[in-house]
């Protein structure tokens, strides 16, 4: 009876690891990452937005270096995806872009952390204990809610790092 | 023998008690597994680099004002009632979804986070519909079918009369809003739709054929205005 329950133990321990040790397709062991500058190649703001989907166009500031070799050269044009566009709202809220899916050349999306989140003028510092000083007096604290957030805005002096982590998968 | 005989059934009576309890937590398990699965590959395959938990809930959402765990405790909550209406991996990657990107939001900006989530509160009308849109990006990134968030919203989210003096969104406008965002991100989900012949996406298209015009109209005339849904 022991060895009936010893094979049986001796057939799970050769299984459960096959079935447990799936492989992952992305594996975040490595620290090792290298800055990517960019700049956008046009003044952008969401004063008029694009729709969300559309890309903009970015240039690489500076030649980029792995272990000394030189993977991209300064100028490259690169593109990014307007992930979403929030519209600013009442009470100051600002706008806000979200900029991922940079498109860089020899390098694959799942090595780069590329998330770029850009802000209006957040006025909702100011506007929020302005309401609240003004709402003793009827409906005037209300008023508040015309004075909308700032436009996200990129420009072509700003300066953009993403990382690329060439040890990721 | 009296001993023995009143303690077994002490153990006949309790017996089934037992293995109901037992059999409870286990499908409590199976569940919490199944949330933490799919959840945690979306937070790594969208390189989410916020720590965010997942918590099945058996008791129903308490509806009176609360604070929200999502924003104070970046802890995403399942509760039963909303857990009963998932039926596929897809469904139940999109409920997650929706409430990761509300806890992402919690993480940035000011005074670690607490202005946006102020923000998030005040303004929800406006970060329900971001709120949708990340979620469908989440879901895209990850390798679910972004149509079932339309499902299950559809299936879990009553209309309402009208939302001018709400905080939330109409739940038509959502729907409208999430399909015009896969439209111009993600056709190929709608040229390829696999969800097709599922009899909620198709009610969907049913009862959204008013804005679905809208958004034909839209894409005809090349503009960029925001359209009014109903």
């Amino acid at each position: 009876m022991n060895k009936f329950f010893g094979v049986i133990l001796f057939i799970s321990a050769l299984i459960f690891p096959a079935v447990n040790a799936k492989e992952l397709d992305y594996n975040y062991q490595s620290t090792y990452s290298v800055p990517i500058k960019l700049s956008i190649t046009e003044d952008f703001s969401t004063k008029e937005p694009p729709n969300e989907g559309e890309k903009l166009q970015f240039k690489v500031v500076e030649n980029v270096f792995v272990n000394n070799t030189k993977i991209l050269e300064k100028d490259t044009i690169i593109n990014a995806k307007i992930e979403t566009i929030i519209t600013s709202g009442m009470n100051g809220f600002p706008d806000e872009i979200i900029l991922n899916n940079f498109e860089i050349p020899g390098i694959k999306n799942s090595q780069i952390r590329n998330e770029y989140i850009k802000t209006g003028q957040n006025r909702a510092f100011w506007v929020y204990p302005l309401k609240w000083a003004l709402t003793p007096i009827p409906f005037v604290g209300s008023l508040t809610n015309l004075i909308k957030g700032g436009h996200a805005q990129i420009k072509t002096d700003d300066i953009i790092t993403i990382y690329y982590y060439p040890e990721w998968k | 023998m009296r001993a023995v005989l009143i303690l077994l059934v002490f153990i006949a009576i309790n017996l089934p008690t037992f293995a109901a309890e037992e059999v409870t937590l286990a499908n409590e398990n199976t569940i919490q597994t199944r949330i933490d699965t799919i959840g945690t590959n979306i937070l790594n395959k969208n390189k989410i680099d916020k720590r965010i938990i997942f918590t099945y809930n058996k008791r129903t959402k308490k509806k009176a004002l609360s604070l929200d765990k999502t924003i104070t405790n970046r802890q995403v909550i399942i509760y039963d009632g909303l857990y009963q209406s998932v039926q596929t991996d897809d469904e139940l990657a999109a409920m997650l979804s929706r409430e990761i990107s509300t806890v992402i939001k919690s993480y940035s900006g000011t005074w670690g986070g607490i202005i946006d989530s102020a923000q998030v509160t005040l303004g929800s009308k406006k970060f329900e519909i971001v709120a949708d849109k990340r979620a469908v990006d989440y879901m895209v990134n990850s390798e679910y079918n972004p149509l079932a968030l339309i499902i299950f919203i559809n299936k879990t989210c009553p209309q309402k009369r009208f939302d001018r003096f709400s905080r939330h969104n109409l739940t038509s406008k959502r729907l409208a809003r999430i399909y015009e965002y896969i439209t111009f991100k993600y056709p190929q989900y709608l040229e390829n739709n696999e969800l097709i012949d599922n009899p909620y996406y198709q009610n969907f298209l049913l009862s959204s054929i008013d804005n679905r015009k809208k958004l034909e109209e839209k894409i005809q005339t090349k503009s960029t205005k925001e359209i009014d849904y109903e």
